[in-house]
């Protein structure tokens, strides 16, 4: 009989691939689940900000910077790992994660945490992405060569995050007392709502999450309606 | 400000979009410079995305061409007829002409990017481990594979055959390729070229078991023998089709498995398909085939070998 249809070195070539996959895809998951924990950890201390007054953020924010210290170190191994791979073929694995990460970093810095030599901590603060970038201290937006970084996509689906937990915010303030606050979250969300009209969008994930902001602008807005009607709009926002 | 995107008859949604946002003054805040930034960002994403996509879909029109002109082969033998070669050579001309169209826009880090949008490289392999084992009755590598695709790219980007291009509809593709690879041979670079991918290469590869089902089935009925490229001559048992889709089957079952939903069915349906070709090659034992009308099968030779 004649020999195989396959030579073996096909067979050997193809294992010794598929083997290096599943080597990375092990190390990329510790790496991302250990992640994922600092990522829920400083979700729920910033799930806090909803029940504590203005006066009190910054023994919030002390806490909270504790676990994304911990999320930009993870970033960083993700970072290492990943370069050594073309950077699309695995980026699945956590994108996701890493657009939760920069929730949290987004919402930190917006209440008035995240601060450094350059831009110091101030309410109402959205970095961007570049800021982002130095942040968890990986590049963004590569596009010359193929390693690890942040991607524009990633950096706007952290941005429809953050009006999403504003829009909650703003609610939760007024039933602090703090009804500038919410005044101040309905200018900040309608001005990213009218930079996301600035895209034009495919049918994709982005479409779907950017089209979720303009519900977040109505609530904030039901907000500032009710405060409006019965005169409880703070008077210096008021004459902006 | 929430309601421009559609009417209450949910349609006019696309035109206005555009012109609105030109007409109407946009009122600009501390962000606009940086969403606009993120406009041309994404607007050359989708355009890369689009042309690709729009070849892919040609290329894999294309290769199923070739495959259909390849099912209508007979035998395994070494020279493929003639009329067929030339149509695989002619739809293959075609290919390397789409295929150096977007080589630009799958360099480097968008490989993998637009990998989900390059689903023609799959249906190119199978294509193309079609033929291969049409006339080799074996499996072509990865590496040598990878090296036809990538000079089938390079072939499309030279300008001296250009005849071939009229036959592709879409014609703002090669418009511009021609004009591109001619600086680029001038500037003595290299042409870019499309790689595959090992994925791109198993998926194919799983594909390629299909085809050789319904080629065995067809060839079969036809000839009243399973393929084999042995020829008539020699051992006492040549090796057929039927013995090359079950070592294709062990294979890739012997290879580490992806927990993958495409990996899982294309799995599912190699199984199936090398059961029907065990069925026929049962088939012919049993009713003879190509035997002698009349022809009683000797059982006593599998049951009792040792006497």
């Amino acid at each position: 009989m004649a020999p195989s249809m396959i030579d073996p070195q096909i067979f050997d070539q193809l294992k010794s691939k598929l083997d290096e996959d599943t080597k990375v895809q092990k190390s990329l998951s510790e790496i991302i689940d250990q992640l994922e924990t600092q990522i829920a950890y400083a979700q729920g201390l910033l799930s806090r900000i909803h029940g504590t007054p203005r006066a009190e953020y910054p023994a919030l924010l002390q806490q909270v910077e504790v676990p994304i210290r911990k999320e930009i170190e993870h970033v960083g191994e993700l970072s290492k790992l990943a370069s050594n791979h073309p950077y699309y073929r695995y980026n699945y694995r956590w994108s996701h994660k890493v657009q939760d990460a920069i929730s949290t970093v987004l919402l930190t810095a917006w209440i008035g945490g995240m601060a450094t030599a350059t831009s110091p901590g101030e309410l109402g603060r959205l970095l961007t992405l570049e800021q982002v970038g130095d942040i968890f201290q990986v590049p963004v937006n590569l596009k010359d060569r193929d390693a690890f970084h942040i991607t524009t996509e990633e950096y706007l689906l952290a941005v429809t995050n953050l009006t999403d937990e504003l829009s909650r915010l703003a609610v939760n303030a007024v039933t602090l007392g703090d009804r500038e606050l919410a005044v101040r979250i309905s200018a900040f969300v309608k001005d990213i709502h009218a930079g996301f009209q600035l895209l034009n969008l495919k049918n994709d994930i982005l479409r779907k999450r950017v089209d979720s902001v303009k519900y977040h602008v109505k609530k904030v807005e039901d907000v500032v309606y009710d405060l409006t009607l019965r005169n409880l709009i703070p008077v210096k926002e008021q004459s902006a | 400000m929430s309601g421009l995107k559609r009417d209450h008859q949910g349609n006019e949604k696309q035109k206005p979009h555009e012109g609105a946002r030109k007409t109407v003054p946009v009122v600009r805040n501390e962000y606009t410079p940086m969403f606009e930034q993120f406009r041309n960002e994404l607007d050359h994403h989708h355009e890369r995305r689009e042309k690709i996509v729009k070849a892919s879909r040609d290329i894999t029109a294309l290769s199923k061409k070739i495959i259909f002109a390849l099912q209508r082969v007979r035998k395994i033998q070494q020279d493929l007829p003639n009329d067929i070669k030339k149509d695989m050579e002619a739809r293959l001309d075609q290919i390397s002409k789409l295929l150096a169209s977007i080589a630009r826009e799958t360099q480097g880090i968008n490989r993998y990017r637009y990998s989900n949008n390059l689903s023609c490289m799959e249906e190119l392999v199978e294509a193309l481990t079609f033929a291969h084992y049409l006339r080799t009755q074996s499996l072509v590598s990865y590496d040598e594979l990878s090296a036809e695709i990538e000079s089938l790219a390079q072939r499309g980007a030279t300008p001296e055959d250009d005849a071939v291009v009229k036959a592709q509809p879409d014609a703002n593709m090669p418009e511009i390729t021609p004009s591109e690879s001619s600086q680029a041979t001038a500037g003595t670079v290299e042409d870019p070229v499309v790689s595959i991918t090992v994925q791109d290469y198993i998926y194919g590869v799983f594909d390629l078991t299909g085809e050789m089902m319904r080629f065995a089935t067809t060839s079969t009925a036809l000839t009243r023998s399973l393929a084999t490229a042995d020829g008539d001559d020699a051992s006492a048992r040549p090796r057929t089709i039927l013995q090359d889709m079950q070592d294709l089957r062990s294979f890739v079952e012997m290879l580490p498995q992806s927990k993958g939903r495409s990996w899982t069915q294309k799995l599912q349906v190699l199984r199936q398909s090398v059961r029907k070709v065990e069925l026929i090659g049962y088939g012919m034992v049993v009713r003879g085939g190509e035997r002698a009308k009349g022809w009683v099968p000797d059982a006593e030779v599998d049951a009792d070998p040792d006497e």
